[in-house]
């Protein structure tokens, strides 16, 4: 396992570096595209009001700055944290909505399926790759949380 | 809570219509895992391992569920906070 559970609030981080690089260039590149207008980010602000475009509209003027706050926060606690073997509750918390993110972003631009069988383009398959690697380091964060 | 007695006509201010609770729905995507959507559930809300993870199965298989139901400011709160963690949720008044 590449995350282990000590106690409640902390975690051995025994990631490899070459996957810890990847998650804070990402980031980074992350960090620097939320306030943009991208739409690979569409997943990160969902619409809350599916069927009423006004309310959604006063939803979004009020959770659209936090929700981009509270990224910019998870993103810079990963980023400071990049090479440590262990941390908090807290920290691993913000690993998995960055790891998290980041899979929304890809998968979004990858436009993956939801069947098993769903491929890459040939051209896609480097930017898959990635995605996959994300997937299995938040399955590993995921598990290490679950109580027992 | 408890239906309204009286019905309210359409085109008043539906902000009184109070007691019909709003309800919070997660749906299906392609992108999120199981094991994480089962964990933010339980993080959120407070749920079983059990309860969690038939919620989950619910998402997955029936396309949607219903996370939690109170007013219109308890289910923004909790959409948000589902946003906040990446999850499609929506809301939306419960039927009746």
């Amino acid at each position: 396992m590449l995350v282990i559970r000590i106690d409640e609030d902390r975690f051995i981080f025994d990631v490899p570096d070459v996957l810890r690089q990847t998650v804070v260039d990402l980031a980074s590149q992350l960090d620097d595209e939320l306030e943009a207008d991208n739409p690979n980010l569409t997943r990160l602000f969902p619409t809350a009001y599916s069927d009423d475009p006004e309310k959604d509209a006063g939803y979004q003027i009020l959770a659209r700055s936090e929700l981009v706050q509270g990224r910019h926060n998870s993103l810079d606690t990963v980023i400071k944290t990049a090479e440590d073997d262990e941390v908090d509750a807290e920290t691993l918390d913000a690993w998995m909505r960055v790891v998290n993110d980041l899979r929304l972003v890809l998968g979004t631009s990858l436009d993956v399926g939801e069947s098993d069988n769903w491929i890459p383009a040939p051209e896609q398959e480097h930017t898959y790759a990635v995605y996959q690697w994300l997937s299995l380091l938040l399955s590993h964060i995921v598990e290490a949380q679950f109580a027992d | 809570m408890t239906a309204p007695m009286e019905v309210v006509e359409p085109g008043t201010d539906e902000e009184v219509d109070v007691d019909r609770p709003w309800q919070v729905l997660v749906w299906n995507d392609p992108i999120n895992l199981m094991s994480y959507v089962t964990l933010v559930l339980q993080k959120l809300f407070g749920f079983s391992l059990e309860k969690a993870t038939q919620l989950m199965l619910d998402v997955h298989e029936k396309g949607r569920a219903i996370v939690s139901t109170g007013t219109r400011a308890e289910a923004e709160s909790d959409v948000h906070k589902l946003h906040g963690y990446g999850l499609w949720a929506t809301m939306e008044k419960a039927e009746g």
